[in-house]
Parts: structure tokens; sequence; C-alpha cells
């Protein structure tokens, strides 16, 4: 009986967050704090598909801004050479990534702990140092360190370019409802048990007959198609990025350091850790960007450290646990 | 009959070989006993059988087909199946889903439900605390999990690693009368033990290991009464 009335009390709850979120930029008209609140999403969102690979698979992939750059690079491509649609670009460029992904993921996903994390960190790496040291592949431009720029078209849906903020705002807040709805589909289905045994105990797992490196491989292809689909969002609304923005290790440890704070393996981890870094990560850029350049990073790092000291599954938990009492409070009176 | 044959099998980490020519028969429905001490090769064998270790050389039969160098899930899917040692039970899942992660292969999905009677009828605790994470549970009700889940597998082989490790007297003893339960049902049994006692006297026939190589086979009551046994094994 109690645990209906809770699941009608979070249908409820989610409802009003849902209509928050879509009512925020009909009420908010500065382009700087929307701005914030984009990136927000967007890390949120990265972190989300991160977080099929990072928190399921019991692995930690610290390369995952290659895939960001597999997308970013592939639609820009497309649309600067042959004209198409960067909608299609995403995806083309998402298909890529997910194959690129599995190429990587088969050997790879076989190793354990820090080994797994190196080799992911070295891949990344490598693909920033290749794309800085290639101007043209065949007759495609990539640029080399100067990156790419994207022609300014206004206003044009085709060509994945708004002159709102509002708009790439409701974007990305769809695909990040996408993800979590991913994300809870695959943690109800068979294959995020047999994801999260593989994750626990390998060994446990195959000696039950579960397949483990095939659905660690699968997650990782769906991790990165998603991945990639945010590359394409970078792009389109900075209509320009360059290897270090994109490729750099910056990205992929950001991904990581919110994934660990806000909670890894559950589906609100991301999108907490998101909340609470992103607003956080742009005021100290902004007050003490000046003072000391990378002040963000040690920042992180010190949450960090008090998260894994003091809530070791992260800020999900304590704040689950605060929902559920407030909801009871509500309920006893 | 013989269920399963070992011929001349060899297996090793790098350079370091654990099993030298190592043969070994089980017959249908017998309750078979791999005893020996610390480091002589039994756990090492047992993941060789399930196909979680590659052996360098040497042939492994189960029901006249070749298994050796089969993936472990293939190997699973022909029914048998390992408990391994020290449980390994998935913590973080509760009861029921450890015992429902048994049932992986598609042949074991089909008769879940089927199973997961049988396994409450052989541990009634089990279907008490089936909401409870398996990590909370005492290390005897862990080890109940853990032999629940190789059950829900529907095994026509079931390779015990070590159950009775680290149990208190009472509940060692409670697991090997489960063994003989499921023994009785049908289930053919290898079961490896330092607890030499308690295994030989519930095992139909035995084989004794020491330093990758059987040095002795024969009855459990046999092997109870040898002398080498008794004095090695039993401290007798």
């Amino acid at each position: 009986m109690k645990a209906l009335a809770d699941s009608k009390a979070n249908k409820y709850f989610l409802a009003a967050v849902l209509l928050i979120a879509v009512l925020i930029p009909q009420v908010i008209t500065s382009p700087s704090i929307m701005q914030i609140l984009i990136l927000t999403l967007f890390y949120a969102y990265l972190t989300s598909s991160w977080n099929l690979v990072g928190g399921f698979a019991g692995v930690l992939p610290l390369g995952h801004s290659a895939f960001i750059g597999i997308g970013a690079y592939t639609s820009t491509i497309l649309y600067l050479h042959y004209g198409l649609s960067p909608w299609f670009g995403m995806l083309a460029g998402g298909v890529l990534a997910a194959v690129i992904g599995v190429i990587i993921g088969i050997p790879t996903l076989k190793l354990r702990g820090a080994y797994f994390a190196l080799a992911t960190m070295a891949f990344g790496e490598g693909l920033r140092v290749l794309v800085e040291n290639v101007d043209t592949i065949g007759p495609l431009k990539v640029n080399g360190p100067r990156g790419l720029l994207i022609n300014l078209t206004g206003n044009s849906f085709i060509d994945y370019q708004f002159t709102s903020k509002a708009s790439y705002y409701y974007i990305i807040l769809a695909l990040l409802l996408i993800i979590l709805l991913i994300t809870w589909l695959l943690m109800r289905s068979k294959i995020g048990y047999y994801l999260s045994a593989g994750g626990e105990d390998p060994e446990a797992a195959a000696a039950l007959g579960i397949n483990v490196p095939r659905y660690k491989v699968m997650a990782m292809a769906i991790s990165c198609f998603f991945t990639a689909l945010a590359g394409t969002f970078y792009a389109q609304m900075f209509l320009y990025f360059y290897p270090k923005s994109i490729l750099g290790l910056d990205m992929s440890f950001e991904i990581a350091f919110i994934a660990l704070i806000g909670g890894r393996g559950t589906i609100l981890g991301p999108v907490l850790g998101a909340l609470l870094l992103r607003p956080l990560n742009e005021f100290t850029r902004i007050y003490l960007g000046g003072i000391l350049p990378g002040m963000h990073l040690v920042i992180f790092g010190l949450i960090l450290i008090l998260v894994m000291i003091f809530q070791p599954r992260g800020i999900q938990e304590p704040l689950t646990r605060l929902y559920r009492r407030i909801l009871y409070r509500i309920k006893g009176s | 009959m013989s269920l399963l044959k070992i011929d001349r099998l060899n297996t090793g980490y790098g350079d370091i070989q654990v099993l030298f020519d190592l043969s070994i028969e089980v017959h249908q429905g017998e309750v078979l006993s791999i005893i020996g001490a610390n480091g002589v090769g039994k756990t090492t064998l047992l993941k060789t059988l399930s196909g979680l270790m590659p052996a360098s050389s040497g042939t492994v039969y189960f029901k006249d087909q070749e298994i050796q160098g089969l993936p472990p899930e293939k190997i699973v899917g022909l029914g048998i199946i390992q408990i391994p040692e020290g449980r390994r039970l998935f913590s973080l899942m509760s009861v029921l889903e450890n015992l429902e992660m048994g049932a992986y292969t598609p042949k074991a999905r089909a008769r879940k439900d089927e199973r997961l009677k049988e396994v409450y009828q052989i541990f009634p605790r089990l279907e008490e605390r089936k909401n409870q994470l398996a990590g909370t549970l005492s290390g005897g009700e862990q080890q109940m999990v853990a032999i629940g889940r190789g059950l829900m597998a529907g095994p026509e082989m079931l390779m015990l690693d070590e159950p009775s490790m680290g149990l208190s007297p009472v509940l060692r003893e409670e697991t090997f009368r489960v063994v003989k339960k499921i023994a009785e049902t049908g289930v053919t049994i290898m079961l490896i033990e330092q607890d030499v006692k308690h295994s030989l006297s519930i095992s139909d026939r035995a084989y004794v290991m020491e330093r990758g190589e059987v040095v002795m086979e024969g009855t459990g009551a046999e092997l109870l009464v040898n002398p080498h046994i008794r004095k090695a094994y039993l401290g007798i």
C-alpha cells in the first residue's frame, strides 16, 4: 500500500520536475544562465551515456571524449563537404562511434580495473594527437589543430542551427530524457542484470554461463553511439571546435568526475552530479579563472575526495534518502 | 557409465604447470570427491573443466562430446555447472535475483519457475529471505544461495569447489547433507574438498591429488580406512 502511494508520489514529483525543466527557458532570459543550463544538461547527457558502460559494466572508461570527437568530426565533415544535414550526420557519427567502440572494446573490456582505464585513456589521447597532426584525410579537410568552423546560416532547422538558446536547450533536454529512459529500461532488463553481474564478479558470472564480454561490448556500443550524438550537438552549438576542445582529456575526466560524485551505476547519479558540478565549474571559472586557471579542477578533485570518503556511492544516495524522508513527513502529517 | 572423462590433462599459468597428465572419470549419478591439500591444483582443474582457463594439452569428454576448449557459456549449456570457491555472490542483488542469474541459458530460463520451487524446497530459508540483499546474508546462507544459483541452471553435473569453506561445524554437516540430497535427485556431483572426512563419507568414489597428479583412487569407504589417507589427511 505504502509502495503504491510512493510510486504515485514519484510520478507527481517527476512530472513537476519535467514541467519546471520545460518551462525554464520561458522564464530565464539571461543568455549566460541559459548557457550554463545547457551545458549542465549536456554533461548530464554525456555522463548518462558513459554510465551505460562506466556504471553498469564495472569498468572506468577515461577516453570517452574520443567518441564525442568522432561524432563532431563526422557530422561536421559530412556537412561541410557534402551538405548533409547534421541531423543525419549525427546518426552517421553515432554509428561510426559504436563501430569503433566495439573494435576498441573487444580487446580492452577483458582488462580489469586501472588497465582498462589506462587503455581507453591512451586511445582518447592517441586520437587527439592523430587529429592534430592531420590536415586532410583524402579529399576531406580535418584542419589539424586549427579545428573546424561551421558557416553561420541563421535560424535553420535543417542545418541544426538556431539563434535562440532555448532551441538548443530543448534538444539537449530531449536527448537527456531519451538516454535516461534507455538507462531505466536497461536496468530493468535481463541484459542490465547480466551486465551488472559481470561487472561485479566477471568470473562468477562466467561460471554461470553468462557471456560477460558480449554484454560489455554491447553496452560499449550503445554508450559510444549516444556519446557521439553529444559531439554533434557541441559542434552545432558552438559552430567551432578543435581537437583540444573536444578530444582532450578534460572532457573524459569531467565525465568520470560527474559520474563518481553523482553516483555511477544509478539513473539519477549522472544528472545530480552534473547539476552540482557544472554550475560550480562555471562560477569558479568566472570568479577564480582570472586568478588561478584550472582552479575548477582542483575543486572537483577536492569534492571527489570528500564524496568518496563520506558517500562512496555518490551524492544520489543521501539525496534519495532525503527525498523519501520528506515524502514520509508529508504523508505522515 | 562414464559421464565425464578427463584424459591426460595438462594445465598451467604461464610457465608454471599445475596439472600433470591428469586422468579422471566421473560416472553418471555418483558423488565423486577430489581431495587434496591446498595448492595441488583442485581449483585449477575445476576452472579448466568449466572453460574459465585453457588447457595446454589433453582431452575432456562429456557424454562422448569433446568439451575442452569450449567457452564457459557452451559448457554451462551442456549441463556442467560450477559453484565457485568462496560463494562469489552478486552482493548488491537480492537472493531472488542471484538465483535468477543462474537460469541464464535458454533451456534453463524455460524451466525457471519450476526450478525455483525446487530450490526453495531444498533451502526453505532462501524463500524467507528472497528479497534480502545477498551481501547481507550469513556465510551459511550465502553458501545456500550459491548452491541454489547453480541448481537454477539445471545441472547434469554439479561441480562444487570447497562448499564447506569458512563454515561452522554444524553448517558444514548441513552442507554435506544438502549435497547428498541433491545427488539423490539424480544430479552427478563432483566435490572438491579439504574436509576429507566428511566428503569421503558421502562419496561413492574419490581421487586423491598431490602436486597436480592423481596419486590414489578408490571408493569413499576404502579411502576412509586407507592408512596413508588416515595419516596424511585425517591426522589419525
